[in-house]
């Protein structure tokens, strides 16, 4: 790799390929899948040049694909792998285990709608529906953003406070195909930020051994439950810690756990996750320019939740829109609105909410539609109070 | 070295106290395979009759005085493609890797990451102890389970008559995938038992080592306790489970043209007990059949 | 040692169980049958069977859990299975 940083023009599969291969995993797990296939062959093109010492076993299923990586990072390794909906879902038995066993790795997620109907296009519904599997989750705006995560997720992985693996989880086709102005660090920023590997986690090694997983009682297996927690709420600050130290060293900072535009003076706010922010801070000038006084907040991690970060934020607001890239069986809305209401549930002032939906299975969410949900928004919330009717992007 | 100073001399690294039952064919041959693998071995062993039984530890104590992990049921050989690749890449391929998984583990639901494993030549040896079913779990019946084996979820009643299926043979499935070493062993003939698992050890250090061993369960199969190793030895007598290695591409099968009928162990299991005259003929017809394709595979 | 509670590890001591007063019957060796093979060593299940330098090999009853297959197995027939508390 170059010693300076270049300026390229690139899909967020290679940004993701490239942030991976500037923290220099041990070993990549490789297994195809739409749309984030290309992620595993741009490594493997590094790997056939000679650009990155990191063995890749070429697995045959997503379900060996995490169980490798597994077997790797517990022999004391960095590893990497890269996976989408059906994908996630076949490796969730080993995907749960991961974080239980408080194993550190980074896996990039081009989330995709999960079928049925058969579909193989965009949407959030993989990811969020294993947000309860123990793993740290990170959403990316943009491809630069992809490749920065991938650089700080294994920084927060690692730390001995979180041991945690994670996710960076970035919008099918609309981030992982296409291409956006990215900037690559060199080599020497990248070592700088990690510095060199050292083990924190648990490893099988006849050096020291021991039973790796024992069989556990109901007495004490609370506690590693309880211990995991805590790692979450750690891993909080941590994220925020790693922003700021990333800034230092590479000159660009995200905000930690969540960033907000235009939020202060605001009364209304659309909330986003992940490529929708984009097109939402754009749909928020308008919407001003319009005369609407909205802002927006982007929540970047999914887990652990800044759930006291996001009711200081909201607090005193009006109103607010969650635009989900998914549903949550079960309630009439999406994931991710959930998640908010519940952060603001204990409020002095409840504030009005609408849920909305759009975005499935590949469908564009743009500006002007954007702009309908905040006309609606707006309109709604002078009449209601409360939870509002899910809005449905058409 | 002969095979009897080996064990004697050799470090049991196992529990001396686990669960297993009476007459355990599998712990056995456990306690065999780490007194010839000795103390620079990762273990794994997923859930099963070994796991059940203590050998992967409780709360905050090992079952074996090596490192164990427990694996998923279905992803121990991808679990040890990881491991594997990362002690190769430490340089330090002196570490035997060792896998000890019941067929269930094996032959079914572990058969995808297993297959993989041996495509892709990984570095590790996988043993699979085969007693023809989930005993752990109440003795269900398995892909390597005996046709007409009475078994908890292939009982016998009006409409039943046990397993209407033939075992899934293992062993030249996986012969068939290229690997360093393949091997089928009984611990009836614990001395050739003994120098496969030596070779396998050795063989793994090149590419895939797989050996599949023939494991008695008297409480599954219902015979006595006592009997588990003339049971297995009247098995390879019968040429039921013939005795035969891979090695790199050459065959080698321990031929008897003499075999025993296998009436004279199949009866004396209680999960047999039901069979019509007609099973016994289909199964002596399958040993048969079986040990002819070997001696053509091995001429 | 202090218990971090982060990845559930064994690493104490080794999980044992009482597995010698399972036994209805335990193994008695006649040692002037026995022509010291080892055999009984090989096929012993629990590992309660060991031979010394000398080749002498002695039942421990710690863990014996009285399968009978050492005396089933014996070429010389030099173990007998005898009925616990006789």
């Amino acid at each position: 790799m170059d010693k300076k940083n270049k300026i390229v023009a690139i899909s967020g599969n290679k940004s993701a390929a490239i942030g991976a291969a500037l923290s220099k995993p041990d070993l990549i797990a490789a297994y195809p899948i739409t749309p984030q296939s290309s992620v595993v062959e741009a490594l493997a093109d590094m790997i056939a040049n000679g650009e990155i010492d990191s063995t890749m076993v070429h697995v045959e299923s997503e379900h060996s694909a995490m169980s490798v990586v597994q077997g790797a990072t517990v022999a004391g390794g960095r590893t990497f792998t890269a996976t989408s909906a059906q994908g996630l879902a076949l490796m969730f038995e080993p995907y749960f285990r991961m974080s239980t066993l408080r194993l550190p790795m980074v896996m990039a997620i081009a989330t995709r709608e999960m079928t049925s109907p058969e579909t193989v296009w965009s949407g959030q519904q993989d990811a969020v529906t294993v947000r309860d599997a123990g793993w740290i989750q990170v959403f990316a705006e943009n491809n630069q953003e992809i490749l920065d995560m991938v650089i700080q997720g294994y920084k927060l992985a690692e730390h001995k406070a979180v041991l945690l693996p994670v996710n960076v989880c970035y919008d099918g086709f609309y981030l992982s195909h296409l291409t956006e102005r990215v900037e690559i660090p060199s080599q020497e920023l990248a070592d700088e930020f990690l510095g060199s590997y050292s083990c924190n986690h648990v490893t099988l090694d006849p050096d020291k051994p021991m039973a790796v997983d024992p069989l556990t009682s109901s007495e004490i297996l609370w506690r590693y439950r309880k211990s995991h927690l805590e790692a979450m709420q750690n891993a909080l600050e941590i994220i925020d810690e790693v922003d700021i130290e990333f800034d230092k060293v590479f000159g660009r900072k995200y905000g930690g756990a969540i960033d907000t535009y235009k939020i202060d003076d605001a009364e209304l706010v659309i909330v986003t996750m992940g490529a929708t922010t984009g097109t939402a801070r754009v749909a928020v000038d308008k919407a001003r320019d319009m005369g609407y006084k909205i802002g927006l907040l982007k929540v970047r991690f999914l887990r652990p939740f800044p759930s006291q970060r996001i009711k200081e934020v909201l607090n005193g607001k009006k109103a607010y829109a969650v635009i989900d890239k998914s549903v949550s069986f079960g309630w009439n809305t999406g994931v991710l609105y959930n998640e908010i209401k519940s952060a603001v549930s204990d409020l002095d002032r409840a504030i009005t909410s609408m849920p909305a939906i759009g975005g499935l299975g590949g469908a564009d969410i743009s500006v002007d539609m954007l702009l309908d949900c905040i006309k609606k928004l707006d309109e709604e919330s002078k009449n209601y109070n409360g939870q509002l009717a899910t809005y449905w992007f058409e | 070295m002969n095979y009897i100073d080996l064990l004697r001399e050799s470090e049991d690294l196992v529990t001396l106290g686990m669960s297993a039952c009476q007459g355990c064919a599998a712990e056995m041959c456990l306690r065999r395979v780490l007194q010839v693998a000795g103390r620079n071995t990762i273990m794994t062993i997923p859930p099963g009759c070994m796991a059940g039984a203590g050998v992967v530890g409780w709360n905050f104590d090992n079952g074996l005085k090596v490192p164990v992990h427990i694996p998923l049921l279905d992803n121990t050989a991808s679990f040890l493609s990881g491991v594997s690749n990362m002690y190769q890449r430490k340089n330090r391929q002196d570490v035997n890797i060792i896998a000890f998984a019941g067929d269930g583990a094996t032959a079914d639901c572990g058969f995808q990451s297993l297959s993989g494993a041996a495509e892709r030549a990984e570095k590790f040896l996988y043993i699979c102890y085969d007693n023809e079913g989930y005993m752990n779990t109440g003795f269900q019946r398995s892909s390597t389970s005996s046709k007409g084996s009475k078994t908890s979820t292939t009982p016998v009643g009006i409409k039943g008559g046990g397993k209407s299926q033939n075992q899934k043979y293992m062993p030249l499935i996986m012969a068939m995938h290229n690997a360093e070493y393949v091997a089928t062993a009984s611990p009836s003939n614990m001395k050739d038992l003994v120098e496969k698992v030596t070779k396998g050890i050795e063989a793994s250090k090149r590419g895939f080592a797989y050996i599949h061993i023939f494991s008695p369960c008297p409480t599954g199969w219902g015979h006595d306790t006592n009997l588990s190793i003339d049971i297995a030895k009247k098995a390879v007598k019968s040429n039921f489970f013939p005795l035969f290695e891979v090695d790199r591409g050459n065959w080698k099968l321990l031929d008897n043209k003499n075999p025993i009928p296998v009436s004279e162990w199949i009866l004396r299991l209680k999960k047999f007990s039901h069979l019509s005259d007609n099973d016994i003929i289909a199964i002596q017809d399958l040993a048969d059949k079986r040990m002819e394709l070997l001696r053509k595979l091995s001429s | 040692m202090s218990r971090n509670f982060i990845t559930p590890i064994g690493d104490e001591g080794i999980y044992t169980l009482d597995t010698g007063s399972w036994r209805t019957f335990r193994p008695i060796m006649n040692k002037d049958k026995c022509v010291e093979c080892g055999i009984c060593m090989s096929f012993c299940p629990v590992g309660s069977i060991t031979g010394n330098e000398q080749k002498i090999y002695a039942i421990d009853y710690g863990f014996c859990k009285g399968c009978g297959i050492c005396a089933y197995e014996c070429p010389s027939k030099a173990i007998d299975m005898v009925k616990e508390g006789d």
